[in-house]
């Protein structure tokens, strides 16, 4: 018995140098043959109309059974102006850029269906589909079929989706101007003078300020028409535009497709929805750039997030970024 | 030798259910009672709704007349304001803070209850908000 205790640890050992001293030859996985294709989604972000949903489409043979005649992608719902299939096949350089190398004619959209003819005389290659979010597709789902076709006769299919296209609407780089261009409306999505603000006084939800106090951090501010009128100091506003918006103050929320840096941070439908303005101001004095302002339109029409992109001390402007959701 | 191994596992066992047995008081919130009998505030903040201060300067602090007297910025929603206490080691507060309070009655001023760690000394703590007032000229 006490033989075979000593003997198992060693015979252990032993295997276990017998294992590790087998040497597996490593060899190339064989291709199989025919045309093969795969395809990602690289869009992380909330599919918003006027915004880009982007793919990246793959496609490849042996050399010796041919090359690449098309690829295509057909949508099932048309693409708007702007809906293209890149004709660059690209690949990373060593400093880490994408090079791309033009492989195919420009893109041509007919309807629903986009086309890359191949020029090159090539077997493999990746190309972009960057499909535009037509206002046709606001609160659908829309899909791909991503397809390729090669010289040996083969067509491969692809299938994305179905990707939910959000009720939200989005605005980019209104530019507000102290005393002159302060009227915001939200309905609209625009920056109006006084002029304009007084024949839509229905739309006007925000008033842009910029005041330097001494004592006093007011600077950049946003606030409602109905605001006391210490938060509209040395400012003159007609008696029709009266509304009562909501708001409430945000910070680190720098939406990615509003801010464009590098957080990956995005404001949803499911947010506007869901937040709650009960007890919250008419408005919010000294916005700084990258803050936010929750709002919410006196009629309970619009809820909507308002980025501060950028803030001009020197001319008194503001540029701002929206999303805005109809909830009623 | 064997006859040792067994006494000995014995007593371990004994001594780790003594150990595990001992006392140490916890209160209604679940946390350890202790010795300390120190009982202030050694600091307070404001937060807005973008949880960012609102404070313009260090809140006063007089744990003699237990009142902490602490100035906003103008135009600050005192509606909807997240306080913030620090206070000594093993001490809590009464009411807890479960999210945004109200100071616009600043007629009334709100009230907390520091209790020690030894759950013996409570001081009621008065807040005093003041807001940044805008001087025309």
């Amino acid at each position: 018995m006490k033989s075979i205790t000593i003997n198992i640890p060693k015979l252990i050992l032993t295997a276990l140098i017998f294992i590790s001293c087998s040497e597996n030859e490593f060899s190339i996985p064989e291709l199989s043959s025919g045309l093969k294709n795969d395809c990602i989604n690289h869009s992380i972000a909330p599919n918003v109309v006027g915004q880009y949903i982007e793919f990246a489409y793959a496609m490849a043979l042996k050399p010796e059974e041919g090359r690449l005649l098309n690829a295509n992608v057909v949508a099932s719902i048309p693409g708007d102006e702007g809906t293209y299939l890149n004709n660059k096949s690209y690949y990373t350089n060593g400093s880490g850029v994408n090079v791309g190398v033009e492989v195919g004619e420009s893109s041509v959209t007919s309807g629903n269906k986009t086309t890359v003819t191949f020029k090159t005389d090539t077997c493999a290659a990746t190309l972009r589909y960057y499909y535009k979010i037509p206002n046709a597709a606001r609160g659908k789902e829309v899909s791909f079929t991503f397809s390729a076709s090669a010289s040996n006769g083969e067509t491969v299919y692809y299938e994305m989706g179905p990707y939910k296209v959000r009720e939200m609407d989005l605005v980019l780089d209104l530019v507000a101007t102290n005393n002159t261009d302060c009227y915001i409306s939200i309905a609209d999505m625009a920056v109006y003078d006084a002029i304009e603000a007084a024949a839509n006084p229905d739309k006007i939800d925000l008033i842009y300020l910029h005041r330097a106090i001494p004592g006093i951090s007011f600077n950049h501010s946003l606030v409602s028409p109905s605001s006391d009128s210490q938060f509209k100091p040395d400012f003159v506003l007609a008696p029709v535009i009266n509304n009562k918006s909501k708001l409430i103050k945000a910070w680190n929320i720098q939406d990615q497709q509003l801010a464009r840096l590098q957080y990956g941070v995005f404001v949803d439908d499911l947010d506007l929805r869901n937040i709650n303005f009960a007890g919250a101001p008419d408005y919010a004095i000294n916005m700084r750039a990258e803050s936010g302002l929750w709002l919410e339109t006196e009629d309970g029409m619009y809820k909507a997030y308002i980025f501060i992109n950028k803030v001009d001390n020197s001319n008194g402007k503001i540029t701002l970024s929206i999303k805005r959701l109809k909830v009623k | 030798m064997k006859k040792y191994i067994l006494p000995f596992l014995t007593t371990l066992l004994l001594l780790i259910l003594v150990i595990s047995c001992n006392d140490y008081p916890i209160d209604e919130d679940g946390l350890l009672i202790t010795e300390r009998a120190e009982c202030y505030v050694s600091n307070f903040n404001l937060l807005g709704s973008d949880f960012q201060t609102v404070r313009t300067a260090a809140p006063e602090i007089d744990t003699v007349a237990q009142t902490i007297k602490i100035e906003v910025f103008f135009g600050t929603d005192l509606k909807n304001l997240y306080p913030q206490f620090s206070l000594v080691t093993d001490a809590k507060l009464d009411p807890k803070i479960v999210g945004k309070e109200d100071f616009s009655d600043l007629e009334n001023p709100k009230q907390w209850t520091v209790i020690s760690g030894n759950r013996k000394v409570r001081k009621t703590y008065t807040v005093y908000v003041s807001v940044q007032q805008l001087t025309q000229n």
